[in-house]
């Protein structure tokens, strides 16, 4: 068996003063689609830019064998390891393709470049209608879109997606969780970050709670969906439905 | 894309057979013209392709000047070992200053840039070998058309750097960070190291110009060359033009100069009133800047000037 593709142990990571993470142990093996689920504040933004390396912190952070604690973004980025920010960021005067050849900034394999658009709009046709619209004018599920794909130029070994569902209807929340599903059968291994517990731990292998930046639950995605306490938790439900 | 730059080799060649008419008013004209033409395409390299708004250019162009007068007036090299001096100041200062205020966005960017030419003026006004408040004086030359060609060929240079960045890697990051700087840093682009590099390049450009032009007018103090009327000259000029296109900068300090020469000439006390006018105009009916109207007017009509202040709520 391989090493896991990115693994966290230790994590401390905080603003100043105040620590937001203290001691985050998280594993997410090649392929895998892992959840990382918890309430607004719990620090699951905090660990992202940590990884990303947009945050300094302490302990370990090893992707793909090796330790990354000490590079910069842009090294970091270049390994493979590849956010969808959240809040979308995308260039809102700037064209839905432009958008998604930014995506490919870091990459001079032009051939590869177009296969990589070709397969975006395969797999969000509405992106492909609207490759020449500014991205700012499209609606919040198609920006969402965007970014994923934009994100996907880069050709990642990890995509870390920061709240995807953020202020979305839950129809486009499903049909972005199929795609992303989709993106996984195609070999791209996932850590998506949810305050949509349940939502995500739908399509997740494997999920892990935080709670006030420390890891409080992990296990397969089925057993955390039927766990009567985070039922409790995170869909205010007396009992299990 | 080739026949388009041959299209103007006339144009360089008219601009450099000005000397030839023999009027001395035409060609000082022309060398301010030249000159602040130049400032105003080293502001486009980092304000007009990255956004940020800087107010302290004209610090590197009194590093320039600064320069370029000492290494003449006091340790009597020539003019340009001056020019080499002036342009690394420059680029140290940028480099040293650079890290710490492209962290700042937006207004607080501008507001830092704003002290640097005043911190400048105020260190260059009590050091000794800069002639401390009185400034220095150096060697006069009367060529005004060697001192025009000068500047037409830096302004040449220049223009010939901002049309590379425009179809570079490097220019798609500046307009990437301008675009969402946020955005840009989540498709790997190294905003810092890229935004130090296009503060450096305008800086290089910018001294160079001072230079030329302490040379020129023979003698240099800390007000006239830490000038922050000169920053806001060059922002206006290149938002009349066209930010980050490659020609906006230069028909913008272009058509800015003529005008306020003839303002200047015919109605002289009411000029800085009408002058004020067209900027306010141009600011409201061509955000995109002068370089932009051809193709709008063409594509809109006289729709474009409405779509515009329809822009401005985007």
């Amino acid at each position: 068996m391989s090493a896991p593709l990115l693994v966290l142990h230790g994590l401390v990571a905080g603003y100043g003063d105040v620590p937001v993470l203290h001691g985050v142990d998280l594993t997410v093996e090649s392929g895998e689609l892992v959840a990382l689920v918890g309430s607004n504040g719990a620090g699951k933004t905090t660990l992202l830019r940590a990884v990303s390396r947009l945050l300094k912190s302490g302990g370990e952070i090893r992707f793909g064998g090796t330790d990354i604690a000490a590079r910069e973004p842009e090294a970091v980025f270049g390994l493979g390891l590849v956010q969808v920010p959240e809040g979308r960021q995308l260039f809102p005067r700037m064209s839905v393709e432009e958008n998604l050849l930014m995506g490919a900034y870091r990459r001079r394999d032009r051939a590869a470049i177009g296969a990589s658009l070709a397969q975006s709009f395969d797999l969000f046709p509405v992106l492909a209608a609207r490759r020449r619209q500014m991205a700012g004018s499209l609606s919040g599920g198609e920006q969402q879109m965007c970014a994923i794909a934009r994100a996907l130029m880069a050709a990642p070994r990890l995509l870390m997606i920061d709240e995807m569902s953020l202020g979305l209807a839950p129809i486009i929340v499903d049909r972005l969780l199929d795609v992303l599903v989709k993106i996984r059968g195609q070999g791209v291994t996932i850590l998506l970050v949810e305050q949509d517990v349940f939502a995500a731990l739908s399509v997740a292998d494997r999920g892990y709670v935080l709670e006030h930046g420390r890891i409080v639950r992990a296990a397969s995605a089925a057993e955390l969906k039927s766990d009567p306490a985070l039922q409790r938790a995170y869909l205010g439900a007396e009992d299990a439905p | 894309m080739k026949w388009r730059w041959l299209a103007l080799a006339p144009v360089l060649a008219v601009l450099a057979g000005v000397p030839w008419l023999g009027d001395a008013v035409l060609i000082q004209f022309g060398i301010n013209a030249l000159l602040i033409a130049t400032l105003a395409q080293s502001w486009n390299i980092l304000g007009g392709f990255t956004g940020y708004v800087s107010f302290g250019n004209s610090a590197f162009y009194g590093l320039g000047a600064y320069g370029t007068a000492i290494a003449m007036a006091q340790w009597h090299q020539p003019f340009w070992l001056g020019l080499a001096l002036g342009a690394v100041l420059a680029v140290v200062v940028a480099a040293v200053l650079g890290g710490p205020i492209l962290r700042l966005r937006g207004p607080y960017f501008a507001i830092v840039t704003l002290g640097i030419s005043a911190a400048l003026s105020a260190l260059f006004a009590n050091l000794d070998i800069a002639g401390k408040n009185i400034g220095l004086i150096l060697p006069l030359t009367r060529d005004d058309a060697m001192f025009y060609e000068l500047s037409l060929g830096l302004l040449a240079a220049a223009t010939v750097a901002v049309a590379w960045i425009a179809r570079s890697r490097f220019g798609i990051a500046l307009i990437a960070i301008r675009e969402n700087e946020d955005a840009a840093a989540a498709v790997g682009v190294d905003a810092t190291r890229y935004k130090l590099a296009a503060l450096i390049l305008a800086a290089v450009f910018t001294a160079l110009a001072g230079g030329i032009h302490a040379y020129w007018i023979t003698f240099i103090d800390p007000a006239g060359s830490f000038d922050t009327t000169l920053d806001v000259r060059m922002v206006i000029m290149t938002m009349f033009g066209g930010p980050g296109t490659v020609f906006g900068p230069v028909i913008g300090a272009f058509v800015l100069s003529a005008i306020y020469e003839v303002l200047a000439n015919g109605i002289s006390t009411a000029a800085a009133l009408f002058f004020g006018l067209v900027i306010l105009l141009a600011v409201i009916f061509l955000p995109k800047g002068l370089i932009d109207l051809g193709g709008g007017f063409r594509a809109l009509g006289w729709r474009y000037f409405l779509a515009n202040i329809e822009r401005h709520r985007l």
